[in-house]
């Protein structure tokens, strides 16, 4: 079975993050990229599934500047075994149609049984490359997946609902995003960093990947027209409570004045 | 874009709140547009759902209670919507961002080659420019973005827009099943494990516990107890849920949920910067804790300095109190 996972890279989210007001993009000298903390339980969930599945092969395809090399060799040393970053400058600026359309061109090219993807990034929150791409590849795609399984070209899947969850079954070609509740990704072993080395990471223009459109700025079906920072949250009230009596009647007080009770 | 086409989600014929909510802001929209607004209301008891939405201010009900919808996974709804869609012409579409939502919304503007905004706190008409405002980067930064094309595909996050009733003509027409498809994604079962209970995402009143709670047991019990007392849901920081205590599906912030209820209460939550990301957007937040140097007392309207575990009963106890006073 040959999987596929996407990956973003993503600015830590621990850090301090700005927006250059000339670009309208973020700023991303002094901020550490990562690996998007959500992609790492798609790794985990190919891995496992690469596992079950002998002769089974686990490519990384990513969009991203060239410098996020190193961290896409994490993906690596967590066991994938190639990575494809698609990196060019006409990609800058894409939105969730350029990025899902590029990524699945390159994925087509690139060939696939099973596309694994997380469930949303940390930074633009979107959550619909996975449903995007599963459509532009023309696959069965089932989001908010917790459980997965391969029999044969039968995928068995658990997917998460806001009120429990729904088994499903699908065949493959398919697409599956994954939630944190599939597994706990793996650190990557001292072997497997070593290894990571001698693994190819492909560097591909977007015509390289056989993209046909525009995408980035070019292409996008939104424009940015304002970057604004919302007021923070004032500093309220700390109330220091004698009991839990009081602490209940200043709360209650509190939620009075504001006509929440 | 002149009409506003609204996606409206619902659990066995009763419309989530946010289908209302998106229902209400159509028509807004549609009014500045110079359209009108239209409802796609999909699967087992839509009819009922319809029934509802008369109440609010739509033109056109477009109902379909065909079994595909439920019987397999988002394609058949997706279907409906982009017939409904090419059939009206250039339009706006709003969709709850909810996994519902975010599946159908993503699929749609790829069908339909549209813009897509996602996480949208608000929705506005500028120079007859549809622009959507969102946060990203966790909240740090607000976004405008206008779309270019003849669709734009907007995903509201619930609790964004007051749901105000205003019956509008609410014709119910029935949704022609669109030819020549064929379904890959077959649901076996659906499993319901919170039956009656709204997401986080979705209640007005979220009440949430982090590792100052110490188990499993307070998230069933205390928390839960005054979540209900609030007509409220029960959330949980990373820690919580990380540790085991309680289910992903309740994880607020960084790497969970982002949510803006009309009340938050932290219990027990320290406010790191992957959990304010979560909630920051809540209209009031309430936190309590052993420790009043917390980084929560930065930004909540109120900490309450205590011991949780007295606090929390006795806020139940006081709040069923005043509820039975003004009943």
């Amino acid at each position: 079975m040959k999987i596929v996972v996407t990956v973003k890279l993503v600015p830590d989210t621990s850090a301090d993050k700005r927006i250059d007001p000339g670009t309208k993009r973020l700023v991303r000298s002094g901020v550490e990229t990562v690996l998007n903390p959500f992609d790492e339980y798609a790794i985990e969930a190919a891995l496992q599934l690469k596992e079950k599945a002998a002769g089974s092969t686990v490519t990384v395809v990513t969009m991203a500047p060239e410098s996020g090399k190193e961290v896409v060799r994490k993906a690596l040393a967590m066991g994938a075994d190639d990575a494809i970053m698609i990196s060019d400058p006409q990609a800058e600026g894409s939105d969730v149609w350029g990025t899902a359309y590029a990524l699945a061109k390159t994925i087509e090219k690139a060939g696939f049984d099973l596309v694994v993807t997380g469930s949303q990034s940390t930074d633009a929150s979107t959550g619909e490359i996975p449903g995007a791409l599963a459509e532009y590849l023309g696959v069965p795609g089932v989001t908010y997946v917790r459980k997965i399984e391969v029999d044969g070209t039968t995928v068995k899947a658990e997917r998460e609902t806001d009120s429990g969850y729904a088994r499903v079954t699908t065949e493959l070609p398919a697409l599956v995003s994954v939630t944190k509740s599939i597994n706990e990704p793996r650190y990557p072993s001292l072997k497997g960093i070593m290894g990571a080395k001698k693994k190819t990471i492909a560097v591909q223009t977007l015509a390289d990947a056989g993209v046909d459109k525009p995408v980035g700025s070019e292409g996008a079906r939104t424009e940015l027209t304002e970057i604004a920072t919302p007021a923070p949250r004032g500093k309220g009230e700390i109330f220091e409570a004698a009991d839990a009596v009081a602490g209940a009647a200043k709360i209650i007080e509190f939620l009075r004045e504001r006509k929440l009770v | 874009m002149k009409d506003v086409i609204v996606y409206i989600e619902h659990v066995q014929g009763q419309p989530r709140r946010v289908s209302f909510e998106i229902a209400t802001k159509a028509k807004e929209l549609a009014t500045a547009l110079g359209g009108s607004v239209h409802a796609v209301v999909l699967g087992k008891n839509a009819g009922g759902a319809a029934e509802q939405l008369k109440a609010y201010p739509v033109d056109t009900i477009h109902v379909s209670e065909d079994p595909d919808v439920d019987g397999f996974l988002v394609d058949p709804s997706v279907d409906y919507l982009e017939a409904a869609a090419k059939a009206l012409g250039p339009a706006l579409v709003l969709v709850p961002f909810t996994a519902i939502g975010r599946d159908l919304g993503s699929r749609l503007a790829a069908r339909l080659g549209a813009g897509q905004t996602a996480d949208v706190t608000d929705v506005k008409v500028e120079g007859g420019r549809v622009v959507s405002i969102s946060p990203k980067l966790g909240g740090t930064v607000l976004t405008s973005c206008a779309f270019k094309g003849d669709y734009g595909i907007v995903a509201v996050r619930p609790n964004s827009f007051k749901a105000a009733q205003a019956a509008g003509a609410g014709n119910v027409v029935q949704l022609e099943k669109p030819a020549g498809k064929t379904y890959r994604i077959k649901v076996e079962e659906v499993v319901v494990e919170a039956a009656g209970e709204l997401g986080v995402e979705e209640a007005s009143t979220v009440v949430s516990g982090g590792r100052g709670v110490g188990g499993p047991e307070p998230f069933k019990t205390i928390l839960k107890d005054l979540a209900d007392s609030l007509g409220g849901s029960v959330g949980a920081s990373r820690a919580a849920v990380d540790a085991g205590w309680i289910g992903h599906g309740h994880q607020v912030g960084q790497t969970g949920k982002t949510i803006s209820p009309n009340l938050y209460i932290a219990v027990g939550i320290s406010g790191a910067i992957q959990h304010k990301v979560g909630m920051r957007t809540a209209a009031t937040i309430v936190a309590i804790n052993k420790d009043g140097t917390v980084p929560i007392g930065e930004f909540a309207d109120l900490l309450v300095v205590g011991d949780l575990f007295a606090i929390v009963p006795e806020l139940t106890k006081q709040i069923r109190a005043n509820a039975a006073v003004h009943a």
